[in-house]
């Protein structure tokens, strides 16, 4: 038995010094340097109490990357979930070429970030093909191209993630469709219930667990966009977002104590917005 | 109905590929052509752009980096998450709890509090700049321990008993009959893992400096940053990091599948 114990402990050791060093030791490391006015090429530094916290709320750089950020998981998440469904559907019945339609939707998600990032840099320039489009369809895009301007820039990142996401969140719908039984779809056509009414009583319902995950996970990582900042804006154009103003503090200019202050402020956002998610949307069903 | 519902799926479907197919037309683009509707339709195809890149450029370096970098956090996952998975499902150690809650804790958390501390971690370690600080963080993946345990719950005892029975030693157990058994979980794992270290860019991009360790997602993002942008080899760059991930797609396409919805439809 003794030797079991040895064992158990030592086969999980990698993930026990891994936990201990790269999670557990940075998460308190942050939480005090959050308190301290630390940068770089500074031997000593102070303890500064709860200053770097209210500095933040009175930074404006900061309230609009935070601004910035709420918009984008606000404004991308509803359309991800709804068209994410949608194409689930769609997709699920029988229909010649549906493994094509499958894979094709989902092919943009694997892809690299930063690739997609350099594609729809170039069609939402001026001489672009999306730019071309919109001035086809009689819209009146900014001069220089959707991304450098302050009015168009930030919804045009938002369309560009909400493309290449739909096909992750469908492939999530139609495994949770298809843990629905078959059986409960029967039994309503033999009580005479109409499509809609089977959506709305049958589908909808069971897969609110699945909707949930979805909402959730899709939150936790729209909170924490920065690379398509990065590689489209550089934070220009009223792009900044909460990650991107954490990078540009923390390892540009080196305010290791203010951008970790930063951090945590975010990672207290995303928590409690995660569980007044799943607080709300489990309570709206039984 | 049908055709309608087609029409739209192939509506869409275009829609999703477009940009994709518009990368590797650009990337083969004959030296000095626009990126006009007629240039791009018409038949003059050129290689030169991944001939010029893979040779004057540096881009072969940042390749064999990722590639580098991304097997072996591939193998350390398969082996070490395979471990940790095992001692999770099979060993009742003290504290097995704790640490199993560990692994989901960490499974939930976003990952950008991390950033400034590893960064300061790692320069004290000496290992800024080196390949160990792309691989050290990420050779042990919460989400493959996951994988593992979940998979192993499924499993029956009875194998390893009888091979306990007949005085296989632990050693024997774990490698000789419990591996082999987890191969579909590990397949799982081992595409999940080498794939988001393929498209990694916020770690790489912030624990590196210089050309020899740069990953390929970051020279590309910081080749956009050099004056006027040469469209063609950038793209010929961007389809050097889409091609391995377009290749493992279409053989593994089950193994993506199940990694993605294995979290989802656990309830």
């Amino acid at each position: 038995m003794k030797r079991q114990i040895l064992a158990g402990n030592f086969l999980a050791s990698p993930w026990i010094v891994t936990f201990l060093a790269f999670w557990l030791f940075p998460l308190f490391y942050s939480f005090f340097l959050g308190f301290t006015d630390f940068r770089l090429m500074r031997p000593d530094y102070n303890w500064v109490g709860w200053e770097n916290y209210i500095n933040l709320f009175r930074d404006k750089a900061f309230i609009e990357a935070l601004i910035n950020t709420f918009i984008f998981v606000i404004g991308t998440i509803p359309f991800t979930t709804v068209i994410a469904l949608i194409l689930a559907l769609l997709v699920e019945k029988k229909i010649p070429g549906q493994a094509l339609f499958r894979s094709g939707y989902f092919v943009p998600s694997i892809t690299s970030m930063v690739v997609i990032a350099l594609v729809f840099t170039n069609l939402y320039s001026r001489d672009g093909y999306l730019f071309l489009l919109a001035k086809m369809l009689g819209m009146h895009p900014p001069e220089n191209g959707f991304l450098l301007s302050s009015k168009t820039a930030l919804l045009s990142i938002m369309a560009m993630d909400i493309w290449m996401s739909v096909g992750y969140y469908m492939l999530i719908f139609l495994a949770g469709l298809k843990a629905i039984p078959e059986e409960l779809y029967e039994a309503a056509s033999v009580a005479g219930a109409s499509g809609r009414q089977k959506f709305l009583h049958i589908t909808l319902p069971l897969l609110n667990p699945v909707t949930v995950f979805v909402i959730v996970i899709n939150s936790i990582k729209s909170f924490q966009v920065f690379t398509e900042i990065y590689v489209m804006t550089k934070g220009k154009y009223g792009t900044s977002s909460a990650v991107y103003f954490i990078y540009e503090s923390g390892l540009n200019r080196f305010e290791f104590g203010y951008a970790s202050a930063a951090a945590y402020l975010l990672f207290v956002i995303i928590a409690i917005f995660s569980i007044l998610q799943l607080g709300l949307m489990q309570r709206k069903h039984y | 109905m049908k055709a309608v519902r087609l029409i739209a799926l192939s509506l869409v479907l275009a829609l999703m590929i477009f940009p994709l197919l518009w990368m590797f037309r650009v990337s083969l683009m004959p030296p000095g052509a626009g990126l006009s509707l007629e240039e791009l339709i018409s038949p003059a195809l050129s290689l030169l752009p991944y001939q010029d890149i893979l040779t004057s450029g540096k881009m072969a370096l940042f390749f064999f980096n990722s590639l580098l970098v991304g097997v072996v956090v591939t193998v350390a996952n398969i082996l070490f998450c395979f471990l940790s998975g095992y001692a999770f499902a099979r060993h009742p150690f003290p504290g097995r709890r704790f640490w199993f809650y560990s692994v989901l804790f960490v499974l939930m958390i976003p990952s950008h509090i991390v950033i400034v501390p590893l960064y300061i971690m790692l320069h004290k370690l000496g290992m800024y700049d080196t390949y160990w600080a792309l691989i050290l963080p990420f050779a042990v993946n919460p989400i493959g321990i996951f994988l593992v345990r979940q998979y192993l719950e499924t499993l029956p005892t009875s194998m390893e008993e009888a091979a306990r029975i007949d005085g296989a030693s632990e050693l024997q157990i774990i490698f000789k009959v419990v591996m082999p058994l987890c191969k579909p979980a590990l397949a799982v794992l081992a595409i999940q893992v080498f794939l988001t270290n393929w498209n990694s860019f916020l770690f790489p991009l912030i624990f590196t400096s210089s050309e020899s360790v740069r990953t390929l997602p970051v020279a590309l993002a910081l080749y956009q940053g050099h004056q006027a942008i040469d469209w063609s080899h950038l793209m010929a760059g961007s389809s050097l990091a889409v091609i391995p991930v377009l290749a493992v797609f279409l053989v593994f396409q089950r193994q993506i599948v199940s990694g993605i919805t294995a979290g989802a439809v656990r309830q």
